[in-house]
Formats: C-alpha cells, structure tokens, sequence
C-alpha cells in the first residue's frame, strides 16, 4: 500500500502486462516492431537509472512481475489487460490464457481480463463464453486497430461489434477497455480514433467504456465524449509517466481531465511493464496544480481525488470490496512472501 | 503546399543568392529559413524547432535534405505533408534546381521519400488510406486554428476585454501593425482602443487566414471549434475557451509524447 503523507492510499493498477515477446516468439516482423516500439515508450518517459535492458524486456517472467508490482511498487491488486496479437507472436503476445498462469497463483491480488474481435465471428463468441466459464472474466480490452489477415482494424460501433457486446452485457462482462490512443506501429492509426465509443457507449449503458491512454492524441475527441457519457471512463496509462519527465504537463493534463471527465472517471495504470509502478506512483501522487489552474478549471488534484483513481473507482466497476480487501492482505501469500502484512493492519495510517 | 503560413514571412527575394552560376549559389541559412516554415502538422510547430532537419547537403543547385521524425512508426501522411513542404520550400528558392528529401528510419520512409522526389500524389502511393491528404491536412489545420484561438482569446481578456467584447471583435478591429510587440485592439464601435500582446493574435490570424475562418475585415475574430460564430453571451465565450484549452492541451500532451519519444530514439534534447 503507498503511504501519501501518513494516509493509506489502496492502489489498484488497472493496466498490467504479462507477455512474452522473446524471438523465438515472434512469428511476423510486426512482432519485432511493436515491442522495439514498446521500448521507445519505455526509453522515452523512464528515468534513466531505471531503465530495463531490452533482453529483459522481452520477457520477464512472472516473479519478476509480483516483485515488481507489490514487493517493491505499492501496488495492491492489479489488473491483467491483455494483447492477443497473434498473428504476429506464435503464443500469442499477452493472452488472457498466459495472463491465468499468474493470476491464478494469487486470485486475490489479479483481475484478469478477456478480449475479443469480432472478425472472429462465432468462434470469437465461444471464445468469449470459455473465458467468462473459466476465468470469470469481468472486463475485455479491445484493439480495434489490430491487423488480421487483410484488415487493419475494425469499429466498436459496427454490427459485428454490437453482437459482441451484447454478448458481453448478456454474461456480466461489464468493463471495456478499447486502447484507444498512442499509434503502435504497426497498427493503422486512424482505427484508433475514439468517435466509435460514443455510439457503442450509448447503446450500451449498461456497460462501462474506459478509453485507454485517454484518446492520445485524441484527447479533445475524448473529452467531448466522456463529457456526455456517464458510463465512458479515462484510463491514465500513459498519461501518468508525463508526472516524472514533464511535471507540470501532467498537472495540467490532470486539469483537463477532471474538469471534462470527472474525478469519478479515471482510473490509474502503469502500463507495466511499459513504466513501472515503484516510480511512476510517487510521481503521480506529488503532482499539485497551481493556484492558477484550480481557478482556470474550477477541480482540486487532491488526495483524496487522487484516492479515487489511483484505486476507489476501479473497485467500483470491478466490485472490489477494499476494506475486505485489507484484511484479506493482513495474511494472503504475497504478504507473507514479502512482510507486507503490517502494511494493512488496523493500527496502520487510514 | 505545406508551408507555414508565418506571421512575418520570408521573401524569397531575400533569401539565397542570386541565380549566377560557378559559386555555392544557394546558403544554407536560407534553406534553413525555408524549412522553418514547414510545420510537424500534428503538432503544430516547426520542424526546425522540433529538430526534425538532420542534415542539409548543398552540391551546386543540388539540395538534399534528411529529416528523421520521433518514431519510425509516425503517421505517413504527417510524414508526407512535411516531406512536400521540404521540397516545395527549399525548391522555391532561387538557385536550386533540384531537391532530394530523405527520410531514413521511417517505416514508409522509402516509399514517402521515392513519392515526393519523383513528385507523385499521396493517393497514388499509399492507396489504401482512409482519407485523402487534403482532407487530413484540413482537419489539422482546423484544429490547430482552434489552438491558437486559446492563447489570442487570453490575450485579450488579459488586455481587459469582456467575453461580449471578445465574442464581437472583427478582424477590422485589430491592428497587428501598431507595435514590435503590441497590437491594437478597437473596442466600443471604436470609442476605445486597448493594446495587446501581439504574438498570440498574430499567429491565430495566420492560421485563421489560412482555415478561411477570418479573411476579411468584416469577419468575426473568433468561432467555435466547428468554425461557427460566438454567441456574444458570457457562458458561450467561456465555453470556447475551455474547448479551445482543451485543444492546445491536446497538441501539447502529444508534443510532450513526441518529444519524449524524439529525445530517447534520436539524442536531441527539446524543451
């Protein structure tokens, strides 16, 4: 758990990645290319003491993972968003399947995520449906601008797309993470435009929309759409390392996005291990906004505003309980692991 | 042509040489002069500025210039739009006959740079792209407009205009002339004249100019984000600045990705 100024923050890392881009992996040259691009992102926005050597960034394994996430990062409990690619990775990059293997060692500290694509049509459905059967999935992350075969993308509002979400509302899959944002090469990037969330967020209100990296470079689009639709969140990944190299970017981006999303809509994510949580948390909870930013925008970037994305509302959409949460932690095996249990004792800051 | 339509423009007359032959007829500082006015146009700004120009070669009237951009995964048609202002700018100049653009470490840098030296359309190369050039420079320039409204809309309010002041003005109204570093603002049917900080109109009306949002004296200074009039009620202009934040807020978040991105592939530092 992070210590804010002697208050117990709970955070819930609502975008962590497990995956395996090893050469002997990597079956297509797009495969090559997104993890080298993968790396730019690493390169460009970690401090340079902490950055990794691209041999283990290719693939570094589950305990490297748990120590990273909660011996060393403060984070409590994180969630699996998953990058299928599999026509570019023989097993596929990050796979809900790959994603189990850890996450069923510690259920209580995971949430695993599906996906779907809906090129894939009736196996895509039974996809679907095995992943709910044996995983219980409450959430999918989508790219709509995956390649397959001759197509570059597809859209959420689409027909396709609809009796995929259906189907999702239909099994409880409540929570959908389009990536919607940075380009990755070599995905197309006008597939990443964010005005289909609008409609598929309309017609499902019954499901919540959390654009990933909040529509980079389409955050005014964004904005306008998460303005309009209560159920269409912000998920910070990206967004959030601006709070190490370029502070006062990230303040007023944080301004931006609680005038026009709301504190209620935005979720903290690392991206791990994209940047990693140990120093990307601290940054992210020194950022202030000045005298003349809280009049611009009307917002306060608060504790306990801060509370709210870094953990409370994640556990809203994926019904976590986080005081049960805690004294579950008191005990659990990542606690014993790593002598966190104090860390969630009673006597412990609240 | 992908120019940057400067606020104080370069006459090619005065740059470069004239046009005899047998000395270096073309100065390097004058093609530099001419790149500066080709803009990143997602990000608004230079790609001087952006330390994008890796090298100029001069040979006789023979000009090649490298450009490498923040990730080799850049949009192509970005790409593209740089790499014509590159050879329109730089060939406009006297004394240059040729222009060779390249484009190392791009993933369509070969087929972008091949396209634009040999002079063939956008269309022609990168057939299955979704919009037309034209209509993606459009949208850009569109949204850069708005951008730029922000900081003019600011500049005003700071000179001490009110929002139905500010939602009336007519490109009549203001005269970039009257200072190095003010212009004057005609307030009141002209009862009144207030001066501003003149940078941020200046670059607003180049780019407003360019849009077709304010061409003459007549027009409105300022429209929304689709290019309509302000109602001249406090609660609207109010509402446009947000929205025209929130715009510059964009092209800065994605600057900020870009340069990061820059400074860790290519070794430059930008600010």
């Amino acid at each position: 758990m992070y210590t804010h100024n002697g208050e117990d923050v709970f955070v819930i890392d609502g975008h962590v990645h497990l995956w395996d881009a090893s050469k002997e992996n990597i079956v297509h040259e797009g495969g090559e290319q997104f993890i080298q691009c993968f790396y730019d992102y690493h390169t460009g926005f970690t401090p340079e003491e902490e950055q990794w050597d691209m041999e283990t960034y290719r693939k570094y394994g589950s305990e490297r993972m748990v120590r990273d996430l909660f011996r060393d990062g403060h984070v409590d409990m994180g969630i699996f968003q998953p990058t299928y690619l599999t026509d570019f990775y023989d097993e596929g990059f990050n796979t809900t399947d790959q994603n189990a293997e850890l996450a069923e060692v510690y259920p209580e500290r995971f949430v695993l995520n599906g996906s779907f694509d809906p090129r894939d049509g009736d196996e895509g459905i039974e996809h679907l449906e095995r992943l709910k059967d044996e995983y219980d999935i409450q959430g999918v992350k989508l790219y709509t601008a995956e390649w397959r075969g001759d197509s570059k993308g597809w859209r959420l509002d689409s027909e396709e797309s609809f009796r995929f979400l259906e189907k999702c509302a239909e099994l409880g899959i409540e929570n959908i993470h389009p990536h919607k944002g940075p380009t990755i090469r070599p995905l197309n990037r006008d597939a990443f435009d964010v005005a289909d969330v609008d409609d598929a967020a309309t017609s499902f209100p019954e499901l919540n929309f959390v654009v990933e990296h909040v529509g980079f470079p389409r955050l005014d689009d964004f904005c306008h759409i998460a303005t309009q639709e209560t159920n269409v969140y912000g998920g910070l990944a990206v967004a959030a390392p601006f709070a190490q190299n370029r502070p006062r970017k990230f303040a007023e981006m944080m301004g931006e996005l609680l005038f026009w999303v709301g504190e209620d809509n935005l979720l903290f994510g690392s991206d791990y291990a994209i940047w990693e949580p140990d120093w990307l948390i601290p940054a992210v909870m020194n950022a202030e906004l000045t005298p003349e930013e809280r009049a611009e925008y009307g917002v306060e970037l608060s504790p306990e505003v801060k509370r709210k994305f870094m953990g409370e509302n994640a556990a809203r959409l994926y019904d976590i309980d986080i005081e049960e949460k805690k004294r579950q932690f008191r005990d659990d095996e990542i606690s014993r692991e790593f002598g966190l249990g104090d860390d969630y004792s009673e006597a412990s800051a609240d | 042509m992908e120019t940057r339509d400067s606020a104080d423009p370069i006459d090619s007359s005065e740059a470069g040489s004239g046009p005899e032959t047998g000395e270096p007829p073309v100065d390097r500082e004058a093609i530099r002069q001419r790149l500066d006015r080709v803009d990143d146009p997602e990000l608004n700004r230079s790609i001087v500025e952006l330390q994008y120009v890796e090298s100029i070669d001069v040979d006789g009237g023979d000009v090649t210039v490298t450009f490498v951009l923040p990730t080799a995964w850049c949009s192509p048609a970005f790409a593209w739009m740089m790499a014509t202002g590159i050879r329109d700018e730089v060939g406009a100049l006297p004394g240059v006959s040729s222009v060779t653009v390249r484009l190392p470490d791009h993933m369509h840098g070969d087929e972008i740079t091949t396209g634009v030296n040999r002079g063939r359309s956008f269309e022609s190369v990168f057939e299955d792209a979704d919009d037309g050039i034209d209509a993606v420079r459009r949208k850009l320039d569109e949204k850069a407009r708005f951008a730029r409204q922000y900081g003019a809309m600011r500049a005003l309010q700071e000179a001490g205009l009110d929002p139905a002041q500010i939602a009336t003005l007519t490109r009549g109204d203001v005269d970039l002339e009257f200072g190095a570093d003010v212009a004057a603002v005609s307030v009141r049917g002209g009862a009144l004249t207030v001066t501003a900080d003149r940078e941020p109109l200046a670059e607003y009306l180049a780019k407003a100019r360019e849009t077709g949002v304010v061409t003459d004296a007549t027009d409105r200074l300022f429209a929304d984000r689709d290019g309509d009039p302000l109602d001249p009620t406090g609660e609207t202009v109010e509402d446009v600045l947000h929205d025209a934040r929130l715009a510059t807020s964009n092209i800065e978040g994605q600057a900020t990705i870009c340069a990061s991105l820059h400074e860790s592939r290519n070794d430059v530092t930008l600010d």
